[in-house]
């Protein structure tokens, strides 16, 4: 008898231990798959500095979001697809909320995890473009906007608009031999079938980030009249280096937001100058929501950042800033939704689709023309923020065109074709089909 | 036989028609060669007295870059974080040597290079926790680096050739010269290859393990911090760098473990080799990025032919 009642007590804590993740939580833990290791800490350092101190900035200063802390543990990946993998099994079991990836080949790797296990997966800014149908893939985001609309947006700037006016020129793809480096291709192989442009891909490998000559080289001998960049880590900042050496014009260098980071472009400083990137946030140190991050994170001693090495005014910690914000406006919508601050997976899920960043929202945020105001819904998991093209000055950079827009008649249908395709090859697939809008 | 154009006639006649072009493409060649070699040294050297594969040699350069930088972020004006550098190295090749090698005399090799893996680790660590992991820029013109360009317009064109990448060249051929003086005209230079002919020969006549190890770990730092100052130059420092060891490999396995030459020529080869591949045919041909494999496939095919890489030597044991 003693056996049985001791088998039932340690059967019910070994139920509860399994079902604990299902059920609604004193925390709110929202962690995050961190690389502050290996080639590619350079870049995700400052970002995943970024994203925790938002994360701390409430827990001090608003006790948590509607008064529940946020618990935001790191796992860290190296940037490796494989220890992204157990990461994400680490925090499953560990009763996660949602799921960050942080890296593309991570995100690929457990999105067909997302319907089985349904833990919402956040990929703010990067991942599978196609995510943005909701439709399909019901648990994962990757809003503000998505590499596909990056690629739209900065194919419309560099043609004004008129991309009809790219007609027999020649457009390189500088890219990290990577699921993310290939992302904007079929996007771009599209447009330029359409508009009779070349588009020339020039593939970086990971052992070559820091020694481009090759690829600079081929730059050289085919004269691309535009190179746009698809980097990350340390390729970024070996491919600007190369650029001034081969002497390509700056103004004809265009790189999507990854490229908008300061250390990279400090190396050559003003060599750099008329080098853009389309960005869909905008660094200001001064706005009200990055005071408060100083005044109770940084200041009071709890950021990890670099103070000396100007960390807090870089566009790649306000990023990570930003990626918290609108994680946590999602939290807060789901908690609405649910009439409870203690929300589950499900309803998490339900915030993501609610999130509702308008001018007004940003200005109470503190946060006016840090990023553009977007909203996400049931189909549409991107939200399509528009973003600006910013240029490097010397020494810092400036906006240089107005908020611009993604081409949605070219992106939608590709985006309902490669849907439908992994949907097909992942069978059985589940569709939403109530949701419609 | 419309594929042999691309192959046979195409890769020739392009190199034909842009000889500055093709001259550019080799010298990046070189420069990427000598720096192949440069890595390849720290390993080279390190077997040759221990039989140990230094995993940690990637790192070192990281360290060792991370140190410079860090010191001279601090206020050390670059004059003096130079020294202070390598005192850092010495200082650390004495700790592994205390601390890792000695109480491990006698364990078979893989456990030698597993602590190597540890000593990588733990660098990682420390190198993070003191430095940070954000991408840094060089000292270069600091350290009296010239930045400059040389620009020649031969055959009608232009080959430009950065002055640190030549700089570069000449540091590590000097490097290379005095390594080759030392190891073969000095005493502990005749101690170090002696301890890596045989070990118990070389104890027997009084050569100190412990000063050897220390000496050897210590020139694999100053090579390491050669080799961080020159890439660090070209892409900023980061634990990027920690990748190019990967490049160091096939170089090992072309040149052989124990052949400071075959280092040297292992490198240049791959060097050069892998970039006009790419350019002529992997570029065209295979949508280029062969750079990631180009190098193993060549030291596989020697290894083919000589088990041993082109200057490695052959052992043979009694079994």
């Amino acid at each position: 008898m003693r056996l049985t009642i001791k088998t039932a007590v340690l059967a019910t804590i070994f139920a509860a231990g399994l079902t604990a993740p299902a059920l609604a939580q004193d925390t709110l833990k929202l962690p995050n798959m961190s690389y502050r290791t290996g080639p590619f800490a350079a870049t995700g350092t400052p970002h995943m500095n970024g994203q925790l101190d938002y994360m701390t900035m409430l827990n001090e200063r608003d006790g948590g979001i509607n008064g529940v802390k946020v618990q935001f543990d790191e796992c860290e990946t190296g940037y490796n697809t494989e220890k992204g993998v157990e990461c994400y099994e680490k925090m499953r079991s560990e009763g996660a909320l949602v799921t960050q990836p942080w890296s593309t080949g991570i995100t690929l790797q457990v999105l067909p995890r997302t319907n089985v296990d349904k833990i919402p997966m956040y990929a703010p800014g990067y991942g599978f473009s196609a995510m943005q149908d909701g439709k399909t893939f019901s648990w994962a985001f990757n809003p503000p906007t998505s590499y596909w609309d990056g690629a739209s947006m900065i194919m419309n700037a560099i043609s004004g608009d008129n991309l009809d006016s790219l007609k027999g020129k020649k457009i390189a793809l500088l890219h990290l031999d990577h699921p993310y480096g290939k992302e904007p291709i079929p996007l771009l192989e599209a447009l330029a079938a359409k508009h009779g442009f070349e588009l020339l891909l020039v593939p970086v490998g990971m052992s070559e980030m820091q020694s481009q000559s090759a690829q600079w080289l081929q730059i050289r001998r085919e004269k691309p009249d535009f190179v746009l960049m698809w980097g990350w880590g340390a390729m970024n900042g070996g491919a600007i280096t190369e650029a001034v050496k081969t002497r390509y014009p700056m103004n004809q260098f265009v790189s999507i937001w990854w490229g908008a980071h300061e250390p990279d472009l400090s190396l050559v400083g003003d060599q750099a100058k008329g080098y853009r990137a389309l960005s869909w946030n905008f660094a200001d140190s001064d706005s009200k929501l990055m005071q408060d991050v100083k005044k109770y994170v940084v200041d009071a001693g709890k950021s990890q950042i670099n103070q000396a090495g100007g960390e807090f005014d870089t566009t790649a910690y306000q990023r990570g800033i930003l990626m918290s914000v609108i994680m946590a406006e999602g939290v807060r919508a789901a908690q609405d939704l649910a009439g409870t601050p203690n929300i589950d997976r499900e309803q998490l899920r339900g915030g993501f689709e609610n999130i509702k960043l308008d001018d007004t929202r940003l200005a109470e945020l503190g946060a006016t023309d840090m990023m553009a105001p977007f909203s996400t819904s049931c189909a549409n998991h991107t939200g399509h923020a528009k973003a600006w093209m910013i240029e490097w000055d010397g020494s810092k950079f400036v906006k240089v065109t107005d908020l611009l827009t993604a081409d949605r008649a070219e992106i939608d249908p590709l985006v309902e074709k490669a849907a439908a395709a992994y949907a097909a090859a992942n069978q059985p697939w589940p569709i939403n089909d109530a949701c419609t809008d | 036989m419309e594929f042999i154009h691309p192959i046979l006639i195409k890769p020739f006649a392009d190199m034909v028609s842009a000889p500055d072009f093709l001259v550019q493409v080799l010298w990046e060649g070189i420069v990427s060669g000598v720096l192949y070699a440069l890595i390849a040294l720290g390993f080279v050297l390190i077997f040759k007295s221990s039989r140990i594969l230094n995993f940690a040699q990637g790192i070192m350069v990281v360290f060792a870059a991370l140190t410079l930088v860090g010191l001279y972020e601090r206020g050390v004006p670059a004059w003096l974080a130079l020294p202070l550098t390598l005192g850092v190295m010495l200082v650390l090749a004495i700790g592994i040597e205390r601390v890792v090698l000695r109480p491990l005399v006698n364990q078979p090799d893989i456990i030698l290079f597993m602590a190597t893996i540890g000593i990588t680790m733990f660098l990682i660590g420390l190198g993070e926790t003191i430095f940070g992991g954000e991408n840094k820029r060089m000292i270069t013109e600091e350290l009296g680096i010239p930045t400059g360009n040389f620009i020649f317009e031969p055959f009608g064109g232009f080959v430009s050739i950065e002055q640190k990448d030549l700089t570069a060249v000449i540091g590590a051929v000097v490097l290379v010269v005095v390594l080759l003086l030392f190891l073969n005209k000095s005493k502990m230079g005749r101690a170090i290859r002696a301890l890596g002919d045989d070990h118990q020969a070389a104890l027997s006549v009084g050569i100190s393990l412990s000063t050897i190890w220390v000496l050897v770990w210590f020139i694999a730092g100053i090579i390491a911090l050669a080799t961080g100052i020159v890439w660090g130059a070209r892409a900023g420092v980061s634990f990027a760098l920690e990748v190019i060891a990967l490049k160091a490999l096939p170089v090992l396995m072309l040149g052989g473990l124990e052949s400071v030459s075959g280092a040297i020529i292992g490198g240049l080869m791959i060097g050069i080799l892998e970039k006009v591949f790419e350019i002529y045919w992997g570029q065209p041909l295979l949508g280029g990025s062969t750079e990631s494999w180009f190098a193993y496939v060549l030291a596989l095919l020697v290894l083919l032919a000589r088990p041993q890489g082109l200057f490695g030597e052959k052992i043979i044991e009694r079994v």
